[in-house]
């Protein structure tokens, strides 16, 4: 069974008038598994919050359909297996902290004997305690953060998804962020981001996608994504021929401590070296591949120089 | 139920935080006290200064020219000061529920969608069904509380100042509470479409006050007008429980209507 399925996903939205149409997803097929930590990458405008609005039923499909535990969004029952961290934290203001994940709990159905021990609990496990009892409105940005980390946890969901989860905490509450993400995974649960921080994505995500206008461009683990990099020849030394006919491809040549590395950034260039290096009996003395980090899968996915 | 219950309690909860509707709210009311107080004050002077000892006493200049008939009349014009008194009270406080009952109803669901808070609890196994009617049902509580406040307050007044309460001025909260929720469904609805300003704006001219029975939108329109009992109260007229129960059944209907409209505009609505 998957946690979150999506078969041809659209979304356009249409001007007032209708005149004017801006797809903010276009045809998007994403399977994400049960106990999968799945990241959602993609520039602003990508499409990534259009993604988690279909996925929880806010607003309707204009092509396909999604699915949560197999099971259509539209039915509100699966939402019992399912937390939500929305980009802007929007809390009820009259509550207090304690008062409105009371609220929330209730709404998830935390039986009322449970309660009170669950809300402490997450209260306890986001640092809130001291804000338990102070009025959500005189709330930091921070501190709304975490209280709406604690409203997606509270019934213990299977299916977490958060968007821009880490967007307003400070660094020891990110660092703090992460280590309960590893620890959800370590449960089994299975966890949506969508982020801007790769850095986050990649230290948590069994796999991710990239999306950008809308349409998604890559996915997959991340081995999967950095394959297909560039790969470094070793050799010991090039015969002047061999040197004339590689400097005719993109392959780049550098000498390093005695050795020659020829640097081969795609598999077709890797492959015309090699005949080449075979041609002339030059022995490689190691091949590898160099791994990409999601930085650089990313911006060599959206075609984006990050300096610029 | 029980999550209409606990959207209806997190509504009224919400409304009593609202500084703007509690304003409201301690206006109406206030103005209604005020209003009443002063049409009392008039009473009392014209009460006195036409006594039966007074027209009797020699120091009332004229009461000998006045014929039998004349004082009939002037006797019959005191007693009107009492109509005259709950009429006011009734209108004005009718009137400031009614601006309640729009405010309530109008942005009960346009303002979570427009703060984003609808967007947590429609994530938690809420309905959209759930969450309009647990929403109407918290502006329901409250629009109540109103009606028996304004009732309680006129009972108060009335004996405080020893008058016979009108018998028109009996059904007068519950009317007022039935056309307040006949406003409100209308607001409610029409806020999924618009602005709530311009939604609160339409509401409260699309009571057919404006249409006779041959005129199509008689029939369309709501009848807010058939709950208005002012001139009942003023003229001391008695009002049919009958008259009541079929307005209440009518008030119950429009509703129903109306919330399965809103629903059936709710479920479809982006939630941006």
């Amino acid at each position: 069974m998957s946690a979150i399925r999506t078969e041809n996903l659209s979304k356009t939205y249409k001007t007032a008038w209708g005149k004017k149409e801006t797809s903010a997803v276009r045809m998007l097929n994403l399977e994400v598994k049960q106990g999968e930590v799945f990241g959602l990458l993609g520039p602003n405008g990508a499409g990534k919050t259009s993604t988690i609005h279909l996925l929880l039923n806010l607003i309707r499909p204009t092509t396909g359909v999604a699915f949560l535990f197999d099971r259509p969004v539209t039915d509100t029952e699966v939402h019992r297996r399912l937390g939500y961290l929305p980009e802007s934290v929007n809390l009820h203001s009259y509550y207090r902290g304690r008062a409105l994940l009371n609220f929330y709990a209730a709404l998830c159905g935390v039986p009322v004997e449970q309660r009170e021990h669950r809300v402490a609990e997450v209260l306890k496990l986001l640092d809130l305690e001291d804000a338990a009892e102070k009025q959500v409105a005189k709330y930091s940005k921070g501190m709304a953060q975490r209280i709406g980390v604690a409203q997606a946890m509270l019934h213990d969901p299977d299916l977490l998804i958060l968007d821009e989860p880490t967007a307003s905490l400070d660094p020891i509450a990110r660092h703090r962020f992460r280590e309960l993400l590893l620890e959800l995974k370590g449960r089994g649960k299975t966890i949506l981001i969508s982020s801007h921080i790769l850095s986050e994505v990649e230290s948590v995500c069994d796999r991710v996608a990239i999306l950008e206008n809308g349409a998604l461009k890559r996915i997959g683990t991340l081995q999967e994504l950095s394959a297909g990099g560039s790969t470094r020849l070793i050799v010991k030394e090039i015969p002047a021929a061999v040197m004339e006919a590689l400097a005719a491809t993109p392959a780049e040549v550098t000498w390093v401590q005695g050795q020659v590395t020829i640097r081969c950034q795609d598999d077709p260039i890797l492959q015309t070296v090699e005949a080449l290096l075979r041609e002339h009996h030059v022995e490689i003395l190691r091949k590898e591949s160099e791994a990409q980090s999601l930085d650089e899968i990313f911006f060599s996915t959206i075609k984006q120089d990050p300096s610029t | 139920m029980k999550t209409i219950l606990l959207i209806a309690a997190d509504g009224i909860r919400g409304l009593i935080h609202q500084r703007l509707l509690l304003g409201l709210m301690l206006a109406s009311l206030a103005m209604t006290i005020v209003f009443s107080v002063f049409l009392n004050s008039v009473r009392q002077n014209v009460t006195e200064s036409f006594s039966e000892d007074r027209i009797a006493s020699d120091s009332f200049k004229g009461s000998e020219k006045m014929s039998e008939a004349d004082r009939r009349k002037l006797r019959e014009q005191m007693g009107n000061m009492s109509s005259v008194f709950q009429a006011g009270f009734y209108a004005v406080a009718s009137f400031g529920g009614k601006i309640v009952a729009l405010f309530i109803f109008s942005t009960a669901v346009a303002s979570e969608i427009r703060r984003g808070t609808i967007r947590l609890t429609l994530s938690k196994p809420v309905s959209r069904t759930q969450f309009l009617l647990g929403k109407y049902l918290g502006g329901v509580a409250v629009m109540g509380s109103y009606a028996l406040i304004a009732g309680a307050a006129i009972v108060v007044f009335a004996q405080s100042q020893s008058l016979d309460l009108n018998p028109a001025i009996k059904w007068s909260p519950w009317l007022m509470f039935c056309e307040q929720l006949m406003l409100g469904s209308v607001a409610l609805l029409l806020s999924l479409f618009m602005h709530p300003i311009v939604a609160s704006v339409l509401a409260f001219f699309a009571g057919n006050g404006f249409y006779a029975s041959p005129n199509p939108l008689y029939f369309i329109l709501p009848s807010y007008s058939d709950f208005g009992v002012f001139m009942e109260v003023l003229q001391g007229t008695l009002v049919d429980w009958k008259e009541v129960a079929l307005l209440s059944l009518y008030a119950f209907d429009f509703v129903a209507i109306m919330l399965l409209l809103a629903l059936w505009r709710f479920r479809t609505k982006e939630l941006l």
